[in-house]
């Protein structure tokens, strides 16, 4: 089956088996900042956005996002132009081995779109979908409550 | 001894963190060519058997599949996966595919097909015909006499010469003393004996296992691998497959944590074998369960401690004796078990110490490498067992720990005693701090205001509890770290090395090391890493070693380039090369003269004299600093239900000279939060027949940053004279702290001791309640 | 499960006509999340709802109508008076799960850990499920068993409609975890009404430490028409816990998992009481 979806802003068409899920077909569309690290749901390293809300995509068949706009951590900054959450990140060495942060920022952005200056409180909460095993997420907490100090993400 | 420093000591952004963040496609998964064959494998149900018969017939049949590898086509060569040097103190007790499996999730048969659907659907035509065995499912399981022996295959052996005994299912064994361990008790006034029991655990990796192979258009093998261990994972392949080293090439992209899990050989020669039979790429990443029950574990071990103290509070006779479970292979066997010994034993004073490592066979998950290695173990019975002797004393165990730990400039018998697989290296303590991490830590906590549980009322109840630790700093005399670096014509440096960052970090903080020494920025260091054909040799990502060892190899490389990098400048300035210092990307002469690196850059390689400034160099160690830390927790018990909640930790280390300040952070916190769950919430458990049970992230549980405490770390700042710019290890010593902190922080709560983890809170409840506390 | 074929309707009744056409073979969804918990390889039709509507929540008459496919994030998000699953929401699995999971989802198929059954049970909730005609089904009678036994081929549930927790009333809720994502050990949700110090009416609902959802009906009994106090809950509760039918699991025994009962019913219901006096706490 076709399925007809906004990827990163750009309308693309997509040939799709029904069984496919989310996570293979965008890494078939060489978005490669979605990773599988557990393919249940459990770790949050697939996590884009669909119609601005944050999802497993290992979770959703690629068939559930037709007409959907999906957006992932490839479209939101670059690097001569990181996004401020991206540069936070940089910034306070809360990136090590960086396999769990393409979802992660993107669950971050979800919080700062709405909020320019959540509470830690608000973090943890919207945060709680991702695994990370490198860094404790205390180095990931500073860079965003700096963030939400400074209220320009 | 240098301390203004330039670019070290600075938290610079780590180099490859930007890309990170942008979705780049970095990781093996990312590269994978699209006409790549997946593998998928028939993994044991069974956790002893004997494979009967195999029928691969209808298998090969099956649309898309393009080979099926077991036992009957394969070469069967004794090797270890354990990605160590060689010849590895590991046993040979491994091939690519047995007769006989040893656990559940052990290998059987494996599938290439074109795509992951059809390389199961034909896993599940394999028919195989197994002749159950009775399995051993512990330790003491594995050690009654006339238990059934795991390997019992003529061929197994060790490489080295070394206590190997799989008759009786012991796959290692290790034992030292200085003095009567006995008498040393009997002379003391206070004697404590107690045992203790830490749990199996994984590395959880977010990326799981993965690895690729092609070959390329010389006929040669290449392997693109989430590894930590590049160099031996080449060894290990060429002698599996029985090809020379030559003829294989393994690439190390970015790798997505690996925490020792990845310091095994366990993928790559699968895909390698399946590349040279089809000729095609062949790919393979393991699923979440897989990594849980198919890769590596940390040994569970039950440990003995007995210790005697005078009542001055001094210690004076330490005994250790550790059993660890390696599981159904010895990968690490030795050395895990040796390490429990050589990287606690060293940290208290005593003049009678005994200390004996056994490890043993079982038909349960492999142990292997895991961040801590034997220490995390036996920290938390050494800790513990020194929390509770204190208390016997009557002495805060603060002060104890004080009077008793190693200062700068003495030695223990211990390090002379224990190698790995060989004796150990003499050597006296340099930098250390552990004093100042002590007093540091403890005023951040509230020691002092902790008080005694006996005191302590009402439901929810708070305690504080420490704990001291050390670790090393790469394998004296047997690990060795190479670098090379080249100049370009902008007076940018190409440096290439055998060093494996996998996530850590390294590809900075030694970045950082040879920007130091050439005076240059960091953004001139173009830095590539493990790469077997591109990249001198590095034993990998493993004991503490890279900033340490591969640091003083960087330094050393960038030496020989600073001398060439004078003498240039030096003929373009008319002066001696001893008139020159380097400094801001330029040597500056007498006079105020000064040249870029780019100007002699361009006269070496366009203008007179032409060569290439470049060098490579490599370094070995002499002694394995100890980084020293203190760690401190408050917890909360809720006395009804056993729920611990750790409210605040607190770590203070003395890693020498940080090469990057947060980042050395970021290890601490990371290692930090995983010895909390690792005490708290990681639980593997099995059916009766030795099948794990909850091999998923939704039934064995880490934590998230919703779970996280507020972790602080202290650094301490030493400088160990032997290490590039007084650095030492920061990765490992952080992950054995949490498990003996929250023990004595419990006991300080509601006086209860665990000795055995994980502390669940049924676990806790049931200790309280056959106290009389619940 | 493989999915082979895939529709998604765009109406109710195109949606009712293709379940019915399909039989056997559809498998409906709408976030989906549920479907890692089926296993096997059959292959089945997949029927998305997500696009048929029903996924609001008003707010009129003194309860709360939250349509079937109202994800639990929405019901995180809102706020209004007398409104308390947003609390529930919160401890719901994760904030990616929370916005992929519908609540209509969440209980078309009852696992023993499921989290809103509890709190539906306690609130009294009403199930509307559309058919030939529309079936308003009280969550006693949708709870007492696997819904499927009242689903006919062709039926959806539409909506979940939820009285406000009014005037001296009082709601709790209790989930034990090990870590924040994990599976429930114990779940209780807890109702109240009091008349001054006297509990008037209450419903007490437990979950994942039992084989499915109940309520503790004794309890409530015991209770009703009592001046509240810790002693009396505690001496009410022993012989409720006796009667109770424990899941004892890998994890955990039965005995511990009547003692987390103890703790988290006792606390819940002091809790909600005094939530029903006027602490929002």
């Amino acid at each position: 089956m076709n399925i007809e979806f906004t990827l990163n802003g750009k309308p693309r068409m997509l040939s799709i088996s029904p069984n496919e899920k989310l996570t293979e077909a965008l890494r078939r569309l060489g978005i490669f900042s979605v990773k599988t690290g557990c393919n249940e749901g459990a770790c949050g390293s697939c996590v884009v956005s669909v119609n601005g809300r944050t999802v497993q995509s290992c979770m959703m068949y690629a068939a559930q996002v037709d007409g959907c706009s999906v957006e992932t951590v490839e479209s939101i900054g670059s690097l001569d132009h990181p996004h401020p959450i991206q540069n936070a990140l940089v910034e306070e060495g809360a990136v090590q081995c960086g396999f769990c942060m393409g979802g992660l920022i993107m669950s971050a952005k979800a919080v700062f779109d709405k909020n320019p200056s959540p509470s830690d409180e608000e973090l943890k909460i919207h945060l709680d979908g991702h695994l990370c095993r490198c860094t404790g997420y205390e180095k990931i907490q500073s860079a965003l409550r700096k963030l939400a100090a400074g209220g320009k993400a | 001894m240098k301390k203004n420093f330039n670019v070290v000591n600075k938290s610079v952004r780590k180099i490859d963190s930007l890309s990170l963040v942008s979705g780049k496609p970095m990781f093996v998964g990312d590269l994978k060519p699209a006409d790549a064959l997946h593998v998928k494998m028939l993994w044991s149900p069974h956790a002893h058997a004997r494979i009967v018969s195999i029928d691969i017939s209808e298998a090969e049949k099956m649309p898309g599949v393009h080979a099926v590898l077991y036992h009957g086509n394969v070469p069967r060569v004794l090797h270890t996966t354990a990605g160590q040097g060689f010849p590895e103190p590991s046993p040979y007790d491994s091939v690519m595919f047995d007769t006989k499996v040893r656990h559940v999730g052990d290998r059987v048969a494996a599938v290439a097909a074109e795509t992951p659907e059809q390389a199961a659907a034909a896993v599940k035509a394999i028919k195989v015909v197994y002749e159950e065995l009775p399995a051993v499912l512990s330790i003491d399981a594995a050690l009654q006499p006339g238990a059934p022996v795991i390997h019992d295959e003529p061929d197994a052996h060790a490489a080295i010469p070394v206590p190997y005994e799989p008759e009786r299912n012991l796959a290692a064994r290790v034992a030292m003393d200085v003095g009567d361990l006995q008498a040393g008790l009997s002379a003391s006034d206070v004697v404590l004996d107690r045992e203790f029991y830490t749990d199996y655990a994984q590395h959880c990796p977010i990326e799981p296992h993965v690895a690729m192979a092609q070959i390329a258009p010389d006929g040669r093998i290449v392997i693109t691998t989430s590894t930590q261990v590049p160099f031996h994972a080449r060894r290990i392949v060429a002698q599996v497959l029985q090809v020379p080293v030559r003829r294989i090439r393994v690439i190390k992209p970015r790798i997505g944590g690996g925490f020792g899990a990845k310091q095994e050989v366990l993928l790559e020669s699968v895909v390698a074998m399946f590349a040279l039979r089809t000729g095609r790429p062949v790919y393979w990443k393991y699923t979440r369960e897989e990594e849980f029950v198919s890769s590596r574990t940390r040994h569970p071990e039950k440990m003995r401690v007995r210790v005697g103290a005078g009542k001055d509070g001094k210690i004076k006779a330490i005994g250790l004796d550790c059993i660890s479970n390696s599981g159904a292979y010895g990968a690490h066997a030795l050395t895990v078990v040796c390490n429990s010994g050589s990287k606690i034993l060293p940290l208290y004073r005593s003049d009678i110490i005994h200390f004996v490592g056994e490890s043993v066979y079982t038909n349960l998950p492999v142990g292997g490498a895991y961040r801590g290695y034997g220490a995390t173990q036996s920290t938390f019975a050494i800790d513990c067992a020194m929390d509770e002797l204190a208390e016997m004393l009557g002495m805060d165990s603060l002060e104890f720990r004080r009077i008793n730990t190693v200062r700068s400039g003495e030695t223990s018998p211990v390090f002379r005693a224990l190698g790995e697989g060989k004796a150990g290296v003499e050597q006296s303590v340099g930098s250390c701090e552990l004093e100042k991490c002590m007093k540091l830590g403890a005023k951040e906590i509230g020691w002092k205001k902790r008080g005694r549980w006996q005191d302590k009322t009402g439901r929810f109840r708070r305690g504080i509890g420490m704990s001291a630790l050390m670790q090393g700093s790469s394998i004296p005399e047997i690990d060795m770290g190479a670098v090379s670096l080249k100049i370009n014509d902008d007076g940018s440096f190409n440096m290439l090395m055998g060093a494996t960052d996998i996530g850590t970090g390294s590809d900075t903080v030694l970045a950082q090391i040879a920007a130091e020494t050439l005076g240059c920025d960091l953004d001139k260091l173009i830095v590539y890493s493990s790469d077997t054909d591109m990249t001198p040799f590095d034993v990998g990502a493993y004991a503490s070693s890279t900033t340490y060892l591969t640091g003083m190899a960087v330094k050393n490389t960038a030496e020989k380039v600073v001398k060439q990098l004078k003498d240039v400048a030096a003929a373009m300035m008319e002066c001696q090369p001893k008139e020159i210092s380097l400094a801001n990307n330029k040597a500056h002469g007498p006079g105020g003269k000064s040249v870029s690196f780019s100007e002699i850059a361009l006269r070496a390689l366009y203008g007179t004299d032409q060569f290439q400034i470049g060098a490579i160099s490599s370094a070995i160690s002499h002694k394995s600093p100890s980084p020293f830390s203190a760690h401190f927790a408050e917890v909360e018990v809720d006395t009804l239900t056993g729920a611990v909640r750790v409210l605040r930790y607190v770590a203070a280390v003395d890693c020498g000279t940080a090469i990057n300040p947060k980042l050395s952070e970021g290890q601490t916190e990371g290692g930090v939060l995983n010895g909390i769950s690792y005490a708290l919430t990681e639980e593997y458990r099995f059916s009766p027949k030795g099948r794990m049970l909850n091999p998923s992230f939704l039934h064995y549980k880490i934590m998230s940053m919703r779970d996280k405490p507020e972790i602080k770390t202290i650094l301490v700042p030493s400088y160990e004279k032997t290490g590039p710019y007084g650095a030492k290890s920061v990765s490992e010593i952080c992950i054995n702290g949490p498990m003996p902190t929250i023990a004595n922080a419990i006991y300080n709560a509601v006086g209860v001791r665990m000795r055995s983890s994980p502390f669940t809170p049924e676990r806790i409840w049931r200790a309280m309640k056959e106290q009389g506390r619940a | 499960m493989k999915l082979t074929a895939y529709h998604r309707p765009a109406t109710l009744a195109e949606a009712r006509r293709l379940l019915v056409t399909l039989g056997p073979t559809a498998m409906p969804l709408a976030g989906c999340t549920s479907h890692s918990f089926v296993k096997g390889d059959d292959a089945r039709i997949g029927v998305d709802l997500a696009r048929i509507g029903y996924d609001g929540i008003a707010h009129a008459n003194g309860q709360f109508v939250i349509g079937a496919n109202a994800r639990i994030a929405d019901l995180q998000e809102y706020h209004a008076p007398g409104w308390v699953l947003d609390r529930v929401a919160l401890r719901f699995v994760s904030q990616p799960i929370r916005n992929m999971t519908t609540i209509g989802g969440n209980i078309a198929r009852i696992f023993p850990w499921n989290d809103f059954p509890v709190a539906l049970l306690a609130l009294n909730a009403t199930m509307t499920i559309a058919g030939e005609t529309e079936r308003k089904i009280p969550a006693d009678q949708y709870f007492d068993g696997q819904p499927g036994r009242l689903f006919k081929e062709g039926d959806i549930l539409i909506a979940i409609a939820v009285p406000e927790v009014g005037e001296s009333c009082g709601f709790s809720y209790h989930k034990e975890t090990l870590v924040h994502m994990d599976f429930s050990r114990l779940t209780v949700a807890v109702w109240l009404r009091r008349e001054g110090k006297k509990v008037a009416d209450v419903r007490i609902a437990l979950g994942a430490a039992i084989p499915l959802p109940d309520r503790l009906e004794e309890l409530e009994g015991a209770l009703i028409g009592q001046v509240y106090s810790p002693d009396v809950v505690a001496g009410a509760m022993g012989a409720q816990l006796a009667k109770l039918r424990w899941r004892s699991t890998d994890v955990w025994s039965e005995e511990y998992a009547q003692q987390l009962a103890r703790v988290h019913v006792a606390d819940a219901i002091g809790e909600a009481y005094r939530a029903a006096g006027g602490d929002r706490k």
